[in-house]
């Protein structure tokens, strides 16, 4: 969904639902349907109207209150179930020039041997990927070390987290670590997991 | 004669096993269908009829009464053309009689010619009648492909309506084909637009290869 603040915000809401139970129910005069509904949400929305906001060259010429509205069109709620929050910024020329990307082939490889390990891992619980996790299968295949705990933490009661987000960082974390092929959570992918989630913050 | 055909409808994705029930007994000549049928299936009536018209086959005046049952659950489309002419031959003695057709269902719509035609939903409706206990499946010709990735029923795919009666007749064999789900989903493995084409945002292409990795 592109530029996601423009859509209704009662539109927005519905998706809450789905989002979380992967069903969508319609209920009319005659019966009730129920339809699965395994889905992947990417939104985009600019930081605020004008859309330089945290630019490093232009100025952003909107009020705070602007802003304010802007944002707020977005519930918290709903931005606790997205799981991945990236900021994007404009790129510099030098780079426009690179040949040297990444091709499509290599990184479909990264995801294939990272989703062959979840496979692997959970084919006795009846679930194929990390997202599917349930918070005791959490328990067992999210494990800590006190180290990376210390760091949830603090990062935890800095920013007033929810429990949802607190168990979609163990699995952003795990997902990392399976595709980096390590077996345990390290800190590592921890503090890259809680980069992620750089919009709880604001 | 009556007769009882099986078919499927579709609430949702759920599926409901519809028994065809087809009665011809004398009285004043007329044609019901009952059951809770839409317009959609009202109007089968009038295709089912001129396409065993246009077989050449000539349908006694008599009164035939076509139920839909579950009778509680209303009945939408045209799925269940197929369905209602075949027990209408049957029961008009035009198909074997004897023939058990209790573990195959019918999905397809005729058109005035006798051909069977296309319908929307036979994947589901593949997939819910395995849950029924059906073992064989006769779809449209056009459906064929989406009906074979259904594993563990034999689907039947038939192109018109006397293709259909020939087959329950013996008349003639038709087998089913392989499904090759390369031939299908590897279409789509080659893209024109490449990762490789987005120049720097290192971080953003990060975050989503996690989270396609995540995800089932």
């Amino acid at each position: 969904m592109d530029e996601l603040p423009e859509f209704k915000r009662s539109s927005l809401e519905v998706l809450r639902g789905p989002l979380e139970d992967r069903i969508v129910s319609i209920s009319r005069v005659q019966s009730s349907l129920t339809y699965p509904c395994n889905f992947m949400l990417v939104a985009s929305m600019n930081p605020c109207p004008c859309g330089y906001f945290g630019d490093k060259e232009k100025e952003c010429k909107c009020t705070e209150q602007q802003i304010m509205n802007y944002r707020s069109k977005i519930s918290g709620p709903l931005l606790d179930r997205i799981d991945l929050h990236i900021e994007v910024s404009n790129i510099k020329f030098e780079s426009l020039k690179n040949t040297d990307e990444e091709s499509s082939e290599e990184i479909k490889k990264r995801v294939n041997f990272a989703r062959n390990i979840q496979k692997e891992r959970y084919k006795e619980y009846g679930i194929f990927s990390n997202s599917e996790l349930t918070t005791k299968l959490i328990e067992k295949f999210c494990v800590l070390k006190p180290s990376s705990q210390d760091i949830l933490e603090k990062y935890f009661r800095k920013n007033n987290l929810s429990a949802r987000s607190y168990s979609k960082i163990l699995k952003v974390a795990r997902t990392i670590a399976d595709l980096d092929g390590s077996e345990n959570i390290e800190d590592s992918h921890v503090l890259e997991a809680l980069r992620y989630r750089s919009l709880d913050k604001r | 004669m009556l007769s009882v055909i099986k078919s499927i409808a579709l609430q949702g994705l759920n599926g409901i096993l519809v028994n065809i029930e087809v009665d011809i007994s004398s009285g004043l000549p007329s044609w019901d269908i009952i059951g809770l049928p839409d317009v959609s299936v009202k109007e089968s009536k009038e295709r089912v009829r001129t396409a065993i018209k246009n077989l050449g086959i000539n349908l006694l005046s008599r009164k035939y009464v076509i139920n839909l049952s579950p009778a509680n659950v209303k009945k939408i489309g045209s799925v269940f053309d197929l369905a209602m002419a075949i027990g209408i031959l049957q029961a008009s003695s035009e198909i074997n009689e004897d023939l058990k057709l209790d573990d195959t269902i019918f999905i397809g719509e005729l058109s005035l010619d006798g051909e069977v035609e296309g319908v929307n939903g036979v994947l589901p409706m593949c997939i819910e009648a395995l849950k029924f206990g059906i073992k064989r499946v006769i779809v449209p010709k056009k459906n064929l492909v989406e009906a074979s990735c259904v594993e563990g029923l034999k689907v039947i795919g038939v192109s018109s309506l006397k293709e259909t009666m020939d087959y329950l007749n013996g008349k003639i064999e038709i087998t089913q084909e392989k499904f090759d789900s390369k031939k299908i989903f590897g279409v789509n493995e080659k893209y024109n637009i490449d990762f490789s084409e987005v120049k720097g945002q290192k971080a953003t292409k990060r975050a989503l290869e996690i989270a396609v990795a995540r995800k089932s």
